[in-house]
């Protein structure tokens, strides 16, 4: 039984439709990652998930239940880590833990013993006694993802974790939630960010409320058919005004001092012989995330359209 | 169960923690009050003496001086000024430097000796009714007196008998006729609605604006649970004002305690049931802290006008006059007044606190329902 499903989920806030028939399932020890641009649907989608809303259609389950269900047990059974600040400011770090510890029913000798593995790993522990809200960004992210490891939940759902965290506390925050994946949790993790979704088993890809692509991330980048190159030599001004616009470039973006461009699957010899007079070519590059996500927002606009 | 009351106990601790660690609303809770009540207390008092006045005497006579000197003697008309014309102390009155003018008739000394009726003149500013019908009763029963003594002598010198009826009354309960002593219950009142609803309903909104309601939920936590921790310290702290306000109310404003505490306790309680619940109500209809606020105003002025602490009931329009049995304030007010300075008992008082339990209850259990339905 998967830890986490969607199935056709629906959302609408109003007139506008947030999701928009997302299936998605996430097993046991499996680090899912939802990846998609802001506005693309994943805290709603989240939000279902966590029994926070109601689906409009379609249904979500919590290790096979319903986590709006009166009488649930799902909620003891799952973790969230909100994007926006969900801890309490005024009370300390170890007050903090100690209220969600309360409210998750944990008896003092597990609390203790969780209390001090989480904060050894997060690196908290000379800080128990600071106010959350004089936290900084990466501690308090900390903070809010022990929250909710506390109870050990077998499903974790983590909102942009990583958001305004420096680079060092971003990979101390990886790390805990690896450390909790291997021994089992299944965790969905949404992040704007394509680099992060490198990190994740399996990746679903979701643009304006729709999964647009789902894989393993190398088996998701190895299948692009558009090929993604360099464009090496040339004249920056003229290169842009060519590759502008041109209908078999999908997206043009500088990377250090060339440009890279993802283009439509076979354009490669064309956009090849246009470079020629300009005194520049085009060089193969392994495709990464966000080529990957341009590409596959530019496929779904071109199936859209035709 | 005994999970519950775990949870029960985190989410007070929490409160409570918060909430002490929070100076201003420390403040809030414990300073506001006893300041409010003291200034209440001694401002919202419906005596009126010193009304500013204007003597327009016309007859420049003896008897004239004689009678505006005796008038103002009790202080409760003042003169501040006299002029030689109705229309130069008009424009005294205009001008809002004196709310009465007095004008003595000329020929006023010749005419009373004659056994000739006299008429002395009041003029008043009606925009402060009450000040007004002061002065005026003032002077009428000044003269009124005056009069009577007349009419006395000529009796008595022509050996006859004056047939009269006198009144005589007693005052029960509140002997002085101190507007504080009945102000302070209805203060106190007022001061318990707005601690407990507006303090309870931003403190709930609070955790929708920071976000923190989106962790509570999804711990195993019920919403029965959760509201009742959040309340429970708001009630405590409103029966901890209550006290105070009590003594406060005892020793300073000789405001007497006449009933039993067991009555006011029980009364007390059923009204937090409503103002808590009408709270809760305020916060599934607030996104944030200020539409809590200010949501919790726009119930605490009407309830206040219409409950019959500061104007008697009977004397709100007629179609008005029903719609105040809605209030819990009213009910409550004519507890703590009947009990406090009657001593009213429990039969007494039995509708009041019928009404506010079944209120409370119905407040509440729909606050509830509707805050539940407002966290999906």
């Amino acid at each position: 039984m998967s830890a986490l499903t969607a199935t056709s989920l629906v959302r609408r806030y109003g007139a506008v439709e947030a999701v928009r028939g997302v299936d998605l399932a996430v097993e046991p020890g499996e680090l899912h990652g939802l990846v998609g641009p802001d506005g693309a649907g994943k805290t709603t989608t989240i939000g279902c998930l966590a029994g926070l809303m109601h689906p409009d259609a379609g249904e979500v389950r919590v290790l096979g239940e319903d986590p709006m269900a009166r009488g649930s047990s799902a909620r003891e059974h799952l973790g969230l880590m909100p994007q926006e600040y969900s801890l309490y400011g005024d009370l300390t770090v170890g007050e903090n833990l100690h209220f969600f510890g309360q409210l998750f029913g944990l008896d003092r000798a597990t609390y203790r013993a969780r209390v001090e593995r989480l904060l050894g790993i997060t690196r908290l522990a000379p800080f128990a006694d600071r106010r959350a809200d004089a936290l900084s960004g990466g501690m308090y992210k900390k903070l809010a993802l022990s929250c909710a490891l506390l109870h050990e939940p077998e499903a974790l759902l983590l909102d942009e974790p990583t958001n305004g965290v420096d680079p060092v506390s971003r990979r101390e925050l990886w790390e805990l939630i690896y450390a909790f994946v291997d021994d089992g949790m299944a965790v969905l993790v949404s992040t704007p960010t394509m680099d992060e979704a490198a990190r994740c088993h399996l990746v679903s890809l979701m643009h304006e409320g729709r999964i647009v692509a789902q894989g393993a991330p190398g088996a998701l980048t190895d299948a692009l058919e558009n090929p993604v190159c360099e464009v090496v030599g040339g004249e920056r001004g003229a290169l842009h005004e060519l590759l502008e616009g041109h209908e078999a470039v999908v997206a043009a973006s500088p990377a250090g001092a060339r440009l890279r461009v993802v283009l439509t699957p076979g354009a490669e010899p064309r956009i090849a012989a246009d470079l020629a007079p300009l005194g520049a070519e085009l060089r193969r590059v392994p495709p990464d995330f966000e080529d990957l996500f341009l590409a596959t927002v530019w496929r779904a606009g071109h199936d859209e359209a035709a | 169960m005994r999970q519950s009351l775990a949870m029960l106990a985190a989410v007070v601790q929490k409160e409570v923690r918060q909430t002490m660690r929070d100076r201003r609303m420390m403040a809030l809770l414990v300073m506001a009050p006893l300041i409010q009540l003291i200034i209440f207390g001694f401002a919202v008092s419906f005596e009126v003496d010193e009304v500013p006045a204007v003597i327009v005497d016309l007859d420049q006579s003896h008897q004239s001086r004689t009678d505006l000197q005796r008038l103002l003697a009790d202080r409760t008309l003042v003169a501040v000024a006299e002029r030689p014309s109705v229309p130069e102390a008009e424009r005294l009155l205009e001008r809002g430097e004196a709310a009465v003018v007095i004008v003595v008739p000329r020929g006023f000394e010749r005419d009373l000796a004659r056994g000739r009726p006299a008429t002395v003149q009041t003029i008043v500013d009606g925009g402060d009714p009450n000040r007004a019908g002061v002065a005026t009763s003032a002077v009428t029963s000044y003269f009124a007196a005056e009069s009577e003594a007349r009419v006395r002598a000529r009796v008595r010198r022509a050996n006859a008998r004056l047939p009269e009826v006198r009144t005589s009354s007693r005052v029960l309960f509140n002997p002085t006729l101190d507007t504080s002593v009945y102000m302070v219950p209805g203060v106190m009142a007022m001061l318990l609605l707005l601690i407990t609803t507006i303090v309870s309903s931003m403190g709930l909104a609070r955790e929708r604006e920071v976000g923190t309601l989106e962790q509570i939920l999804v711990t195993p936590v019920s919403s029965g649970v959760l509201i009742v921790g959040k309340m429970l310290p708001f009630a405590v702290v409103g029966l901890i004002d209550f006290g105070i306000a009590l003594v406060v109310g005892s020793v300073v404003f000789d405001m007497p305690l006449r009933g039993s505490l067991t009555l006011l306790a029980v009364g007390t309680l059923f009204y937090l049931m409503t103002t808590l619940g009408v709270g809760l109500l305020i916060a599934t209809l607030s996104r944030s802290q200020q539409q809590a606020f200010l949501g919790g105003f726009l119930f605490l002025l009407p309830a206040a006008l219409l409950s019959g602490i500061m104007t008697p009931i009977r004397s709100m329009p007629e179609w008005l006059q029903p719609w105040t049995l809605i209030n819990p304030l009213r009910h409550y007010q004519e507890i703590l007044r009947g009990s406090l300075l009657r001593g009213a008992s429990f039969e007494e008082l039995h509708v009041q606190l019928i009404t506010l339990a079944v209120m409370g209850a119905l407040v509440l259990s729909f606050a509830s329902f509707r805050f539940r339905r407002s966290l999906r």
